[in-house]
């Protein structure tokens, strides 16, 4: 084969910048970069494995364990999935406090992902901000369900804990300065000239190459492609969601639109705490034989199970796919290729909030 | 390290024993609540060999320990004791508040076509072996009481609900078709009873 370029320049699998380990081949003719291609696989679990043969009170731990940013949304997906399967229904209450757990996972998520990337920016000031609303967010997670990570909050038919009025109320008031940190630094990230001139115009994909390659999640909102799973929910429908779209499909678009979704989930956990009804969190019910395929609106896009269990509720067959394959390679095809310096491939990769745990699994 | 004696641990590394780091907060913890050795904290636990339930020196007296390195702190095994043995955090306040507990069933499946009626299940199972001490003794036995027993040619279960979810019987199996399905069902007092 000609060789086309000058070098080949690989990044990883140990880089400062990257959280799991990945490498990112880089074809550069100078400091062009014309094709980059993403290599994983250096962290395989064979968590699906492990489920098969066991009750939902094991899987639950491991469905957890795949990823541990998201852990809430693995949870509710893995027991929604379950209950589909056995026909379990959920009293209102309970519904509304899985959307409040995972609203809240939601925006440490966003929060974390918007952190490592002003830390790859080298912006480290609003990154260590953007943490310190972390901890607030991660304080009212373990207020809620007795865990920072691997809450193990939801169980079939309903939550483990009921949180009090003094409880819902200290969350109501942490939101309160969430939102206002959250704007505070949004405006900053907004205005700030090496911020902006460091993010806008990188990295850009456009609506149809994210309709191509299936982006999911914020980097495709970002690109203009109205996709969101949380409207599809019922619990969402009843509090009137609607998914947030930005069209730039740049570096700068995706960061803000995480931004603006933190701020999204502040309004739905106001929402829920006001309107949350009275009455029973557990509705009870057992596993029972079947298959099916569930989704749901992880932080990082689309999650998916597909279950087959037995008689008594034992997974038999479970596979799980994740969000960030998909903006993973997204990234690698249409987001790295014409960044004009190879500083910039960290950047547009992180960008995209890549999570190499739950994509190997 | 010298590569020989590299090798040598390699292979023959032993898995890790049981300690608790210093730094590790101590619950799940005791109550000094007596008891009852139901085995459920043991059976709904997720992370093996996290917590066992084992006799004292004390006659008659059994106690669980939690093995903290292990323990994943998933707060199941202090919801769902029955006799309030254990304690961690606001669990017992809240599950108190709320009225909600768990509640386990076990369901035990033989597989027809694969079980060739060795016994080798009901000798094993340690309900059967209180149950009728003569099962345990000579291997056979004619008592309907126990769980389960090898009845015309093949392994019959009799009472599914005196089982404890144990999962000898299982392990004992040399052609895997024996099967005990942990059903652990979360619930709540209703307002209205």
């Amino acid at each position: 084969m000609k060789k086309i370029v000058d070098v080949s320049i690989p990044l990883g699998p140990v880089h400062p910048i990257f959280k799991e380990p990945c490498r990112i081949k880089c074809e550069t003719f100078g400091e062009q970069v014309l094709a980059a291609e993403v290599e994983l696989g250096y962290m395989k679990k064979g968590i699906e494995r492990i489920m098969v043969g066991r009750p939902w009170q094991e899987v639950m731990f491991l469905a957890e364990r795949v990823c541990g940013i998201c852990s809430v949304i693995h949870n509710f997906v893995f027991i929604e999935t379950m209950e589909k399967i056995s026909g379990v229904t959920v009293p209102d209450r309970a519904a509304y406090l899985r959307v409040l757990a995972n609203e809240l996972d939601r925006m440490q998520s966003h929060l974390i992902a918007n952190f490592s990337y002003c830390y790859t920016i080298e912006h480290e000031t609003i990154g260590m901000y953007l943490l310190n609303i972390r901890e607030t967010v991660m304080d009212m997670l373990e207020y809620l369900t007795g865990a920072r990570v691997t809450c193990a909050y939801i169980v079939p038919g309903g939550v483990r804990f009921d949180p009090d009025s003094e409880d819902l109320t200290r969350i109501m008031t942490a939101m309160d300065d969430v939102e206002r940190e959250t704007r505070r630094y949004m405006n900053m990230f907004e205005s700030g000239p090496l911020i902006g001139l460091r993010s806008k115009g990188i990295g850009i994909m456009t609506r149809e190459q994210a309709e191509l390659i299936h982006a999911v999640g914020p980097t495709a909102r970002a690109c203009g492609i109205t996709t969101d799973c949380r409207s599809d929910h019922p619990t969402y429908q009843r509090l009137n969601f609607s998914p947030l779209v930005r069209t730039e499909g740049d570096n700068y678009a995706r960061v803000m639109l995480r931004f603006q979704e933190v701020l999204q989930s502040v309004d739905l956990i106001r929402t829920i705490i006001r309107t949350l009804p009275e009455g029973k969190i557990r509705g009870g019910g057992t596993i029972g034989r079947g298959e099916t395929t569930h989704q749901g609106e992880a932080p990082r896009g689309e999650l998916t199970y597909r279950i087959k269990s037995d008689t008594h509720g034992r997974v038999q067959e479970i596979s799980i796919q994740t969000p960030s394959i998909m903006n993973i390679e997204a990234c690698a095809r249409y987001m790295i290729p014409g960044v004009t310096s190879v500083a910039d491939v960290t950047a547009a990769y992180i960008s995209s909030d890549p999570c190499v745990a739950c994509t190997e699994r | 390290m010298a590569r020989p004696e590299w090798i040598k641990t390699f292979f023959l590394a032993k898995t890790a024993p049981l300690t608790t780091p210093p730094h590790f907060r101590e619950f799940p913890h005791l109550t000094g609540k007596e008891c009852t050795h139901c085995f459920q904290c043991m059976m709904v636990c997720p992370a093996p060999g996290a917590i066992e339930v084992i006799r004292t020196e004390k006659p008659g007296e059994w106690k669980p320990v939690i093995h903290l390195g292990h323990c994943i702190r998933c707060g199941l095994c202090v919801e769902i004791c029955p006799e309030l043995v254990l304690d961690a955090g606001r669990v017992h306040t809240k599950n108190a508040q709320d009225g909600t507990y768990m509640q386990f069933q076990f369901h035990i499946t033989v597989n027809p076509v694969t079980c060739m009626g060795c016994g080798s299940c009901t000798v094993a199972c340690p309900v059967n072996k209180e149950i009728d001490p003569q099962l345990a003794a000579k291997g056979t036995s004619t008592s309907d009481e126990v769980i389960m027993r090898v009845y015309k040619g093949i392994n019959t279960v009799f009472h599914e609900d005196k089982c404890t979810g144990c999962k000898t019987c299982e392990e004992q199996c040399p052609t895997r078709s024996i099967l005990v399905a942990r059903v652990l069902e979360p619930l709540q007092i209703s307002e209205e009873a």
